[in-house]
């Protein structure tokens, strides 16, 4: 009996396996809902696993740096960098006020990770602000920003910034021509009285400190991008122009006139030597070199109309441009630059600056039918490129040797910068790449007229591209740095520093000291209370005369990850965090008389609500 | 004349296993000998008290730091002063081994075995001592209340949002090794029959028989 139940059932199953062999097209039946689910299965990390990369992406005009998870897009955290930030105090305590130098806001477009060897290193996020002429550090070990340079004579370091290969030096070309040391001069003397000015700027990983080595003096064109050379043009740095047609108004139409406009190739390194030499001369304290007195420091190249993007291939033989307002992407060759320079073979000069003939730096247009507004151009490990295009709101992949379209994929709606993972490096990875899109229209549930913007995923490990996912984002994604998650290395704990200044490690020690009008508490947070002076009757209330200056120092001694505690001030518009095992200080005024709760902002506890005290203030 | 020595009745076999006890000894000086290990939604990594002979190690702070809460003493190094005893009783008792090792007397071994045992319950009568003292004086004026408690020495238990774990250690098992080594020193053999073991005679099998087989 079960002998021939079984052979039943062998014979059925074998049956139904040819019958699927042969006829059935099992795979076809089903594909939009198995293409969906692979493309689902690629985007998504259960909960516990961690993502592939970090997206380190520009937060634009809100001054501060996202953190995303790839292939997720699961949006980690905001950093602040050049904004005043509320939920992490950020502007309030005392450092991170003084970096910020009296600035609200911040104009961040172009992160850059530090590197070795072209590498990204994973240690420091360089961010450049273009409303105000910062440059700031973020550490990549605590994600804090630790360093904040305020560029004297910039006019919106929106070229900015790109890292030589061992982060020698970090470039910021302007994107404003200005009169230099705050000068006044009207629009009429544009020629003569405004420069344009790249700051460069050096970086020391141990003291965590910017230092501006030295600036270059450049005719006042507005620079738009650049990028720094690898390998072979290890030397060099490239930069696009646009308004070579000194147009003073109206840029829209005056800045659009000329087929033409420059790409700048700069040799730092002969820049260096010569500002090493100390003959240069200063210009408020800064060293300001004009490369056209530093022979075979200088080039231009013409390149069609109003370029954008310009970007170095992962070996450094090759810089792209992309047109904007030219339908195509420029690939120029650096040896052919080199041997024009070498045999001087030159089409003329500009304002003293040797020009290069197009056709002599050239190797190839590609020109895509039909696409618009490219704008940014990045890798893979394959030899492909990879370019947005604005206007006609697609990627598009080419073959960098054959100039050959090998894909085009749409976009939702209007991508600025690509970011492939580590495509601006020597080495690339070649996996995914995110468009940042500056329009999103009706991509995701509607939030009235402030649409989000977009950001959109592709797997680019494939001969052709896939689009992933389209997540929304905030304002405003300008350039990304994508990196392998493992090569940034976090601590997520402050270690217990005794000898940290202010830092108070036992609630015994807490205390208070008084100098006159001025109130100093070394105080501790832990869960659930604040302790401001271990002897006081209430050890969590602080009582000052109206006038006096008080600076809390507080350190959290929770060493547990994850444990942050808020510190808000009531009616005294006052917010801080104090994160584990960190010590942070604020200082203010207290010009308001009466009582005023203080209470933790960061939920920490079971006990979080009563973590709490008083300020008072006696009436003068 | 003649000097008073014990009688030499412990074969060298006994003499290199009590001064292998005696290195165990003073290695265990460097491992954990117990710990206690806490479990909760939020820590699924887990959070450490880990007792050496010498101090504790582990995340020491986090834990009296949750613990305030309920109302448990802080406790630390400082807190115990077996801490600074035991590392000079652990010396000592190695030092006893090497002597008992090169006199060879069962007499004496056997004392230091004694002493060995009677260290070892004292010590664990120490323990549950601390647990109940640190899980019964909770303070009355803990925001959370709970029933007094004793946390086992060994095994799990449940307190709030924590399953703990106690377990004993590394050198705890190097404490039984050596145990098991003056055991084996005081009574193998040649020690209990003062006779050098007999080598094994090789046994020779009976020839089987064709057709027996099954």
């Amino acid at each position: 009996m079960l002998n021939k139940v079984l052979t039943a059932l062998l014979g059925l199953t074998s049956g139904l396996l040819v019958a699927t062999v042969f006829f059935a097209d099992i795979g076809k039946q089903d594909d939009g809902a198995s293409t969906l689910q692979s493309v689902a299965e690629k985007v998504y990390v259960p909960q516990g696993q961690k993502d592939e990369y970090y997206l380190l992406s520009s937060g634009g005009h809100s001054g501060q740096l996202f953190v995303y998870g790839v292939p997720s897009m699961r949006k980690i955290r905001t950093v602040p960098v050049f904004s005043v930030d509320a939920a992490t105090g950020y502007g309030f305590d005392k450092h991170s006020k003084e970096m910020l130098g009296g600035y609200t806001w911040g104009d961040f477009h172009h992160p850059a990770v530090s590197e070795t060897a072209g590498d990204y290193d994973g240690e420091f996020l360089f961010a450049n602000d273009v409303a105000n002429n910062r440059i700031a550090a973020v550490d990549l070990t605590y994600f804090h920003t630790a360093d904040i340079l305020k560029l004297p004579n910039m006019g919106g370091p929106h070229a900015g910034v790109f890292v030589t290969q061992n982060t020698e030096y970090i470039a910021l070309p302007t994107r404003f021509a200005r009169p230099v040391s705050d000068e006044y001069a009207a629009l009429d003397r544009y020629d003569e009285a405004y420069k344009g000015i790249v700051s460069m700027v050096q970086f020391d990983r141990e003291e965590r400190k910017f230092n501006l080595a030295y600036q270059i003096v450049l005719p006042p064109w507005s620079y738009d991008l650049s990028d720094a050379g690898k390998k072979v043009s290890g030397d060099w740095i490239v930069m696009t122009t646009y308004n070579t047609e000194f147009a003073t108004s109206n840029q829209e139409i005056n800045a659009s006139q000329k087929d033409r406009d420059y790409l700048v190739l700069i040799n730092w390194r002969k820049l260096a030597d010569q500002v090493a030499t100390g003959d240069v001369p200063e210009v408020d304290g800064v060293k300001m070199v004009d490369p056209r007195d530093v022979e075979g420091s200088i080039f231009a190249v013409p390149t069609p109309k109003s370029p954008h993007g310009v970007d170095v291939t992962p070996d450094g033989t090759r810089f792209i441009a992309a047109g904007k307002l030219a339908p195509l992407m420029t690939v120029f060759s650096f040896q052919k630059a080199f041997n024009a320079i070498e045999q001087g073979k030159f089409a003329g000069e500009e304002f003293g600056i040797p020009v290069i003939a197009y056709e002599d730096v050239l190797e190839r247009e590609v020109d895509p039918p039909g696409a618009l507004g490219p704008l940014h151009t990045q890798f893979d490990d394959r030899g492909n490129a990879f370019n947005t295009m604005f206007i006609s709101s697609e990627v598009v992949k080419w073959n960098i040797d054959t100039g050959q379209v090998l894909d085009r994929k749409p976009v939702f709606y209007s991508p600025g910068h690509a970011t492939s993972s580590e495509g601006d490096t020597v080495a690339p990875d070649g996996k995914y790449l995110i468009a940042g899109n500056k329009i999103a229209k009706d991509s995701f549930l509607s939030v009235g007229p402030s649409h989000p913007e977009s950001a959109d995923l592709f797997d680019i490990s494939g001969d052709t591209m896939q689009h992933l996912v389209s997540v929304p984002v905030d304002p405003e994604p300008h350039y990304s740095q994508m990196i392998k998650a493992d090569k940034i290395k976090t601590e997520v704990v402050y270690a217990k520093d005794e000898n940290r200044p202010n830092s108070v490690w036992a609630s015994k020690d807490a205390r208070v000291e008084r100098k006159g009008n001025e109130v100093h508490v070394y105080g501790i947070a832990m869960r659930s209370k604040y302790i401001f002076d271990a002897e006081a009757e209430r050890p969590d209330a602080l009582t000052v005369k109206q006038g006096d200056r008080v600076v809390f120092h507080l350190t959290n001694i929770d060493l547990d990850q994850d444990i942050t505690h808020g510190f808000g001030i009531m009616d005294y518009d006052l917010n801080m965090e104090v994160q584990p095992g960190q010590t942070n200080t604020l200082e203010f005024v207290a010009d308001k008389s009466g009582v005023f709760p203080i209470y933790c902002t960061n939920f920490c506890s079971a006990l979080h609500q009563e973590m709490s005290g008083y300020l008072l203030v006696e009436p003068q | 004349m003649k000097r008073a020595t014990p009688k030499r009745d412990l074969p060298p076999i006994s003499m290199f296993s009590l001064l292998l006890a005696a290195a165990l000894l003073i290695g265990s000086l460097f491992l954990p000998w117990w710990s206690m290990k806490f479990y909760a939604p939020q820590y699924p990594e887990g959070l450490n008290i880990i007792v050496y002979p010498t101090g504790l190690a582990g995340e020491i702070e986090i834990v009296n730091g949750l613990n305030h809460y309920i109302g448990m003493a802080p406790f630390s190094e400082a807190s115990f002063p077996e801490f600074r005893v035991i590392p000079y009783l652990v010396i000592g008792l190695a030092l006893l081994l090497v002597v008992a090792a090169f006199v060879r007397s069962r007499k004496l071994l056997g004392g230091v075995l004694v002493l060995f045992l009677v260290g070892g319950v004292v010590g664990l009568l120490d323990m549950a001592r601390w647990l109940r003292q640190f899980g019964t004086n909770l303070d009355p004026t803990a925001p959370i209340d709970l029933e007094p408690f004793v946390p086992p020495i060994l095994g799990k238990n449940t307190i709030a949002n924590f399953t703990t774990y106690s377990m004993f250690s590394w050198g705890a098992l190097l404490l039984l090794a050596v145990i098991g080594l003056m055991a084996f020193a005081l009574w193998n053999k040649q020690a209990r029959t003062g006779q050098p073991r007999p080598r094994p005679a090789v046994a020779h099998p009976a020839p089987v028989k064709d057709g027996q087989a099954r």
